[in-house]
């Protein structure tokens, strides 16, 4: 659920291809998303989650799998090792 | 164009031709709070119409893109490389990024309640929110989207931004800062929050229960004040003697603009001022005054303000004063605000090529006070019109006038 969050949003709002979302060795560098798009990208998780990412540039240097997982277990970290259902969209900027 | 009126210049040159009101009852989220709360809102059809990229920008950049791009292909608009480094962008704006400002503090306080009880973190905000609101996200969006180089400015002067953007952009032409400029006025504020702060002021309009549609009567007896609009109108400058951009024939020459400042009062306006950015606009256009023949007046519909503008231009014109057919389109389009000058001065422009002068709508009582000609209720037609004038008085005591003539006059 997590991973389809992120891949619509690239698809949705970047240039980004789905071949090119497919792969697994690509960085997110790679991807030919700018760090301003990444921060636009976790934003979607964060505000759905709750969570609030600090620093972002090192997940320019990371495949989306990394990512995937690394958001994941931030999420986990903050509920007690669950993974919660997805709460309502509110996107009052968005 | 994008205008209460329409969704394109013709469709609302048309409608202020016709004096048909788009002032209706104002958006559901201000009604809850102000049951008889009126606006001059864009047509809902607006939205319909917005391409991926546009959506989630804030709704004056939005409104901006739109009337770009028609100005853009009505000019017939075609730029190279070295041409776009020479291309500027000027637009004016009241209260820059209010709609996402709005959304964003209502977010704000919504997810700080819940933070208690739900876990929610009200410091998760959309990265874009601040390129979003800021008073130039309009100005960069059209830069970013047709590749333009040269200088861009935003000018934020309340009631007379778009006036003083046009006539600063009319400035970096004549002293070749740029060859060609885009000139906007935009503004989207019809939120709850932006609304209550303009109701708390006292100076709209009350609503006609007979006919609120015809709630905003500019210098008329029964008048209450100005119903508030949104949307954008955006023009081409371009200087004499360079390649052109446009292959389209030039609608008239922008020749004069005026600008001063009260030094005053915060909101009231000042005959003196007014007066001096007239004249100021009149001797840089090198006209008599017997060659303007329409003039699109501030005419706001608030009791001061009227009479005021009444006041100046008999002071400015004299004897010709009487001879001039003056106007308030603001009856039927509201006031756009920042927008407002832009949108009037094109229909001024318009009135111009067309020979048709817009009526100042729902003027059934002329106030004594305002005893000019206010072509009151119907349009003329074929009126073999040389030069025009164009007023916007700001709040904060900025007064502005520009002046337009046949390109062959």
């Amino acid at each position: 659920m997590l991973r389809q969050l992120i891949d619509n949003f690239l698809l949705s709002k970047t240039n980004v291809t789905a071949d090119k979302l497919s792969d697994p060795m690509l960085k997110m560098a790679d991807l030919g998303i700018d760090s301003l798009e990444i921060v636009e990208m976790l934003f979607e998780v964060e505000d759905q989650y709750g969570i609030h990412v600090e620093d972002v540039m090192k997940f320019q240097q990371m495949t989306l799998n990394e990512v995937v997982a690394f958001m994941e277990q931030m999420i986990r970290d903050k509920n007690g090792g669950e993974l919660p259902q997805l709460t309502q969209v509110d996107k009052a900027v968005g | 164009m994008v205008t209460p009126l329409g969704l394109n210049r013709d469709d609302s040159f048309a409608a202020a031709v016709m004096g048909k009101s788009a002032i209706t009852a104002a958006p559901a989220a201000i009604l809850k709070l102000l049951p008889s709360a009126l606006a001059a809102s864009v047509s809902k059809d607006f939205e319909l119409g917005l391409s991926r990229a546009a959506t989630g920008l804030d709704r004056a950049t939005q409104f901006a893109l739109s009337a770009t791009q028609e100005a853009l292909q009505d000019a017939g608009f075609e730029a190279t490389e070295d041409q776009r480094s020479r291309i500027g962008v000027y637009v004016g704006i009241g209260n820059g990024g209010a709609s996402t400002v709005d959304a964003l503090y209502t977010r704000f306080f919504e997810l700080l309640q819940l933070s208690a009880t739900e876990n929610r973190d009200p410091t998760v905000m959309h990265p874009l929110a601040v390129p979003r609101m800021m008073a130039n996200a309009g100005a960069a969006a059209v830069t970013i989207q047709h590749q333009l180089r040269g200088q861009s400015y935003t000018y934020s002067i309340a009631c007379a931004s778009s006036s003083v953007a046009l006539g600063e952009a009319y400035r970096a032409l004549r002293h070749g800062y740029i060859d060609t400029a885009i000139v906007i006025g935009t503004e989207a504020i019809l939120t709850p929050g932006s609304y209550v702060a303009w109701n708390a002021l006292r100076v709209m309009a009350k609503k006609r229960d007979d006919a609120p549609e015809a709630s905003c009567r500019p210098f008329d007896a029964q008048r209450t004040g100005f119903v508030l609009g949104e949307g954008a109108a955006a023009l081409v400058l371009e200087a004499e003697g360079v390649t052109p951009t446009c292959s389209r024939a030039p609608y008239a020459e922008l020749c004069g603009y005026g600008s001063t400042t009260d030094g005053m009062h915060i909101t009231l306006p000042s005959a003196q001022g007014q007066t001096q950015a007239m004249n100021i606009a009149l001797a840089d256009a090198g006209l008599p005054l017997d060659a303007i023949g329409y003039i699109n007046a501030h005419g706001t519909a608030t009791t001061a303000g009227d009479a005021t503008e009444t006041e100046s231009i008999k002071a400015v014109f004299g004897q010709h004063a009487k001879k001039l057919a003056i106007s308030s389109t603001k009856a039927v389009h509201g006031h756009l605000i920042g927008a407002g000058g832009a949108l009037e001065f094109a229909f001024s422009v318009m009135a111009l090529a067309t020979g048709s002068i817009p009526p100042t709508a729902h003027l059934d009582n002329p106030d004594p006070a305002c005893d000019l000609d206010f072509v009151p209720l119907i349009a003329r037609h074929s009126a073999p019109l040389q030069a025009v004038m164009s007023n916007s008085f700001a709040f904060g005591g900025t007064n502005a006038s520009l002046i337009a003539r046949k390109v062959d006059a």
